[in-house]
């Protein structure tokens, strides 16, 4: 790994952590916790960008105290796949393909966090997701429906707005900025 | 309180990985352990953890405080909605099989965060840092866990300084979802421009003090170990897959 990969892990890192700062300010209803994994995806690729997932999970988990959040550490990972994969397909070089692939990638990073939810935390997780899992088994439906509802409504909109924020990040990376990553010419 | 205590406990002089092989285990062991009593023992013992630390008190109110909106919620979701046999417990219906996942549930939740807040609180971030480098852990990692922590306060408060300036510039924070989602682009965009327009001077620095050499590098302190700790680690990792091996003739059985 370059030093270039590292100070950029570092960036990711600190972006998916920070970003939640101005989502709260807005009062927005999902986390953007991935922007910063996606973004080093698109940059330099997935290794990089499964390091940073993996690290931002680490830390968040420190920094809230909330470790039980340790073992979604494999979604991030799932997200950094996709979001290469996406990227090489020059997903992210328009809004009008990039939130369709966030889509897609909500409904991969959901396919893995339900099962975690469901399985380890009985669907507690201490979310905003556990709320609306509570209210779906409140109205009636089975635990593992309103587990898995609740992951797939939240992480669709999630992942396309985060993936549609990563394409306006790097649509508007200045050409001198953008030369500098290779992975961006592909 | 979340972070490092300062202390002279057996856990503070421990070897970092110790502490650390400690907490890991503590995680796995949780969802090995599938009884509300064996969950609960577990939870004693992440106690007893924090106890031989010196933390208790300040580990036991902070991961309370952290676990009470879980137990919470487990209650609801899984004693009152869960599913029958039921019993009446005053004005509340609550479901027996779901009462017991519940106690399964928040035993293991309220065992990890307590088991890793003792980590926390008792492994100095430097002796880790030193631990790491004695044992010839790439220049990267130690710089990822080290700088990592250092950077976020300066995002955060350029996040602030970029919220306050746009707000001066107009912009509403308020208003329906899909205004406020508007106003992300001025405040995301920035944020993340300017950290990576700053990302060749930072590559700079690091080349600049030889972070790119492959030479091993040489700890100035680095923790002592010995040969009881290691054994203690290796006793942790025989616990675990003991407990896994458990846990899967059980569901045989």
């Amino acid at each position: 790994m370059t030093l270039r990969d590292l100070v950029l892990i570092r960036l990711g890192v600190a972006v998916n952590l920070v970003i939640g700062q101005i989502v709260a300010a807005l009062l927005l209803p999902v986390y953007l916790d991935s922007v910063g994994t996606i973004l080093v995806a698109a940059l330099v690729g997935p290794r990089a960008a499964i390091v940073a997932g993996l690290l931002s999970q680490v830390l968040n988990a420190v920094l809230s105290g909330n470790f039980s959040w340790l073992p979604f550490a494999v979604v991030q990972v799932v997200i950094a796949l996709y979001a290469a994969a996406a990227a090489r397909l020059g997903a992210f070089r328009r809004l009008a393909t990039a939130v369709p692939a966030g889509v897609g990638m909500g409904f991969v990073a959901a396919s893995c966090s339900a099962p975690i939810s469901y399985f380890l935390f009985g669907g507690v997780t201490a979310g905003g997701v556990t709320l609306v899992t509570t209210v779906l088994r409140a109205l009636g439906a089975p635990l593992g429906v309103a587990v898995a509802s609740a992951s797939y409504s939240t992480d669709l909109l999630d992942k396309a707005i985060a993936c549609g924020l990563v394409c306006l990040v790097l649509r508007s990376l200045p050409r001198t900025l953008a030369a500098r990553f290779p992975a961006l010419a592909r | 309180m979340i972070g490092y205590v300062p202390g002279t406990s057996p856990l503070h002089r421990a070897h970092p990985y110790t502490t650390l092989a400690l907490a890991g285990a503590v995680l796995l062991g949780a969802f090995a352990l599938t009884r509300p009593l064996e969950v609960w023992l577990l939870v004693a013992a992440a106690a007893a953890f924090a106890a031989a630390g010196g933390v208790l008190r300040s580990s036991a109110r902070t991961a309370l405080l952290l676990s009470l909106p879980i137990w919470a919620l487990l209650f609801v979701l899984h004693g009152l909605l869960g599913a029958d046999p039921r019993t009446t417990v005053g004005p509340l219906s609550l479901s027996l099989p779901g009462m017991a996942r519940a106690l399964v549930l928040g035993g293991r939740i309220t065992a990890i965060v307590l088991g890793f807040l003792t980590a926390l609180a008792t492994t100095s971030p430097h002796r880790l840092v030193e631990a790491m480098t004695a044992r010839g852990v790439p220049f990267g990692r130690t710089f990822l866990l080290a700088s990592t922590l250092t950077v976020l306060p300066r995002m955060r408060e350029r996040a602030a300084q970029i919220l306050e300036a746009q707000q001066c510039r107009g912009l509403r924070l308020g208003g329906s979802v899909l205004a406020r989602l508007r106003a992300l682009g001025p405040l995301a965009l920035p944020l993340v421009l300017g950290a990576l327009a700053e990302v060749d001077e930072q590559v700079l620095a690091l080349d600049a003090r030889g972070a790119a050499s492959a030479a091993r590098r040489t700890a100035l302190d680095p923790p002592p170990d010995s040969r009881a700790q290691r054994l203690v680690r290796v006793a942790l990792l025989v616990l675990v897959v003991a407990a896994y091996g458990w846990k899967f003739w059980k569901m045989r059985g």
